[in-house]
């Protein structure tokens, strides 16, 4: 997946909808949302979703239409590279379907074009779900759209290499770094820990650090970076890099297979990668790594969450069945049952303690670390902003600026973007 | 004797590094469509499978509707190709043999467009379509193409070479424009045609994010876009995009090997890259 090509062409789409969407009334904060009869409902809804969600949910929905006679759910399977062209595209072109998955990043951007719909107040209860994830759909107050699944970061770890090493997984920042180094000296780790710093996802890395400092990544409707929180949390992932604990000349691509082959004993990442080992490792490789949630830095223990909300589109041909079907996706044996399909995590907490999800040892530490967790804001210029971290981490992780001099650079380059809001 | 085979066998040599350097990657792709995923994803990478499966193709065919998107890419390619064979070659012909009131001007708008880059005229273009109700058809895919300003300019640039004398004689002779376009000037543009009509299959061919805008349904998915849902949000499935990537790579490569006379013709006559 070439995430960089995908942001340029979301750039220049981004621009091109505002001259085409102008004259469209902006979702302001104070939008009303309206309530919703879904007693019985009928009639067809349409239904974009992404990727292999978009092939499962076809035929998944089957459920839901049994349970609601007259009704007929159309499911069309999108690209994940292409989806948000495709849904911007159909916004301005008012041919929208009535409901949508869409990125977890991507719901203030969309609901600043006015297409989308506040979710109803009589729909779901918000409680239901983890805050993290509700906070995806949040648009100042206004929620739009209702959370589907949930991803979250924590620890791999290869337990083989600490049990050589005699170290546990560290619960303090402090003790991570010891980790690494016990690791690599002592575990057989030749290239200690991975911790990305190339475009593409080293901003994940950071934003759970900056947060379990006590900082925010925006507060009062601005991008805060220059905090000391973000230095502190700067400094503690420069700290890996500095110390020769992770490595900056391994070839992008070359991870997860150093991780597999023991070159790097450990890493923060999400849990389609327990997928990606066991099926890369083969079926020996299982009980060699483990998880563990994320260790406590000065303050919290925060992860970062993603994942995908389903939104209804203002459009919406049949808004009644529309809200109905994403309500029947939130319901906790629904969410349970989705899991066992395509192994997303379920946004709402009630469904954790479902059988398909107490039995996994692992993924408890997940479930775990969910409680705690937050998203980047909902502006429509964070794509933007996270290049901005990309292009800083990597000359911080090579040495050729300071915490203190990143801050102040990605500070300079978000307060010249904006919120866009 | 002795020293012109020695010139062949260098010549022959320079030839099988130029055909290594350009055939591998391709052969390497067609190698590891027939690799279980562990194996394609191995570090160090194999190059000759160690594992034969038909394992991948079985799941790409299961997974996505790979008939209907390849007829879709099938039809769409080859309607757009009858169309910018057509109309580019008319257009091509007003340019350089007629004479008309704003001609120079239209045909620097022409040149003006093949400066313009599609993803920027791409949202306008989606919004007409929509407002013309043709979003998720064929028709709303196809149109924005059917003659192509790289088309006209490639025709032009051939005809302007055709001696007047032909098209003089024949006015004389009593023959009208059409007569004049279809009898005498088409027969004689084969290798330019040829070159457009590959040309313009390939765009189409190949052509991702207009279709995968505008297709809101399977059934109307040209083979790039249903290719697409394969990719997932964190992890790829390489071992479904290889074997999809042979899929749609294999019709080119047919095409070219039938085509690559006139292809080279084409452009040598031309004189476009």
């Amino acid at each position: 997946m070439n995430t960089t090509t995908r942001r340029v062409a979301a750039g220049a789409l981004a621009l091109a909808l505002m001259a085409a969407g102008c004259g469209r009334d902006a979702g302001t904060a104070s939008e009303q949302a309206r309530d919703v009869t879904t007693g019985s409902v009928t009639g067809e809804v349409t239904v974009w979703a992404m990727g292999e969600e978009g092939k499962a949910l076809g035929a998944f929905v089957k459920d839901f239409e049994a349970a609601n006679p007259g009704v007929r759910v159309n499911v069309t399977a999108i690209g994940w590279d292409v989806a948000h062209d495709k849904i911007t595209a159909a916004i301005a072109g008012n041919a929208t379907p009535d409901v949508s998955m869409i990125g977890s990043t991507w719901s203030g951007e969309l609901a600043k074009t006015g297409a989308l719909e506040p979710t109803p107040g009589n729909l779901v209860d918000k409680a239901a779900f983890f805050p993290g994830a509700w906070q995806t759909v949040d648009v100042n107050g206004t929620a739009y759209g209702v959370p589907w699944y949930v991803e979250t970061r924590v620890l791999y770890y290869r337990t083989d290499q600490a049990a050589k090493a005699g170290v546990q997984p560290p619960k303090t920042w402090e003790e991570l770094t010891a980790f690494a180094r016990a690791l690599k000296e002592k575990g057989g780790a030749e290239d200690g820990f991975q911790q990305s710093y190339t475009l593409g996802a080293s901003w994940q890395e950071v934003l759970p650090l900056i947060w379990q400092a006590g900082g925010e990544i925006a507060e009062d409707g601005a991008y805060t970076f220059d905090t000391l929180e973000a230095v502190a949390a700067l400094r503690q992932y420069e700290t890996l890099f500095e110390q020769k604990l992770a490595p900056t000349d391994i070839p992008e691509g070359a991870f997860p297979q150093t991780f597999i082959k023991g070159e790097v004993g450990g890493f923060f990442s999400g849990p389609w990668m327990i997928g990606v080992l066991n099926n890369d490792g083969g079926p020996a490789f299982k009980d060699k790594f483990d998880v563990a949630p994320y260790p406590k830095g000065p303050v919290s223990a925060t992860s970062f969450v993603g994942g995908a909300d389903m939104a209804v589109f203002k459009q919406a041909k049949n808004r009644d069945a529309a809200w109905k079907f994403v309500q029947w996706l939130s319901e906790p044996e629904v969410q349970a049952k989705w899991y066992t399909t395509v192994k997303a995590l379920p946004a709402v907490q009630e469904a954790w303690r479902q059988p398909e999800l107490t039995a996994d040892k692992q993924l408890a530490v997940f479930g775990e670390q969910l409680k705690d967790a937050k998203t980047p804001p909902p502006f429509p210029t964070w794509e933007q902003v996270a290049k901005v971290l990309e292009a800083e981490l990597e000359k911080l992780a090579r040495g050729r600026s300071t915490p203190e001099q990143t801050a102040k650079a990605i500070q300079a380059q978000a307060d010249t973007i904006g919120t866009g809001l | 004797m002795s020293r012109t085979r020695r010139q062949h066998a260098v010549v022959h040599l320079g030839l099988a590094v130029g055909l290594a350097l350009v055939a591998g990657p391709f052969l390497w792709t067609a190698l590891s469509s027939l690799k279980p995923e562990r194996e394609i994803r191995r570090d160090p990478p194999t190059f000759w499978p160690e594992t034969w499966t038909l394992g991948n193709f079985v799941e790409l065919f299961e997974r996505v509707s790979i008939g209907t998107a390849f007829a879709n890419s099938m039809l769409i390619a080859l309607v757009l190709v009858a169309t910018n064979l057509l109309f580019c070659s008319m257009v091509g012909y007003a340019f350089a043999k007629l004479s008309f009131r704003g001609k120079n001007v239209a045909f620097g708008l022409v040149l003006v467009q093949l400066a313009i880059p599609a993803i920027v005229v791409m949202m306008p273009q989606f919004v007409l379509i929509a407002k013309l109700g043709m979003v998720n058809t064929f028709i709303g895919i196809i149109l924005p193409t059917v003659v192509t300003p790289l088309g006209v300019f490639m025709m032009r640039q051939f005809i302007s070479d055709l001696p007047d004398e032909l098209i003089d004689a024949a006015r004389v002779d009593g023959a009208r424009e059409f007569r004049i376009f279809f009898t005498i000037i088409l027969p004689l543009c084969g290798p330019p045609l040829a070159t457009l009509g590959l040309i313009t299959f390939l765009g189409s061919w190949n052509n991702f994010l207009w279709p995968a805008v505008v297709a809101q349904s399977e059934s109307v998915y040209t083979l790039p876009v249903a290719l697409n849902i394969l990719n997932g949000h964190e992890t790829t499935h390489y071992n479904l995009l290889v074997a999809g990537s042979v899929v749609v790579i294999a019709p080119i490569l047919l095409l070219f090997v039938f085509l690559q006379r006139f292809f080279i013709q084409g452009i040598a006559t031309t004189g476009l890259k």
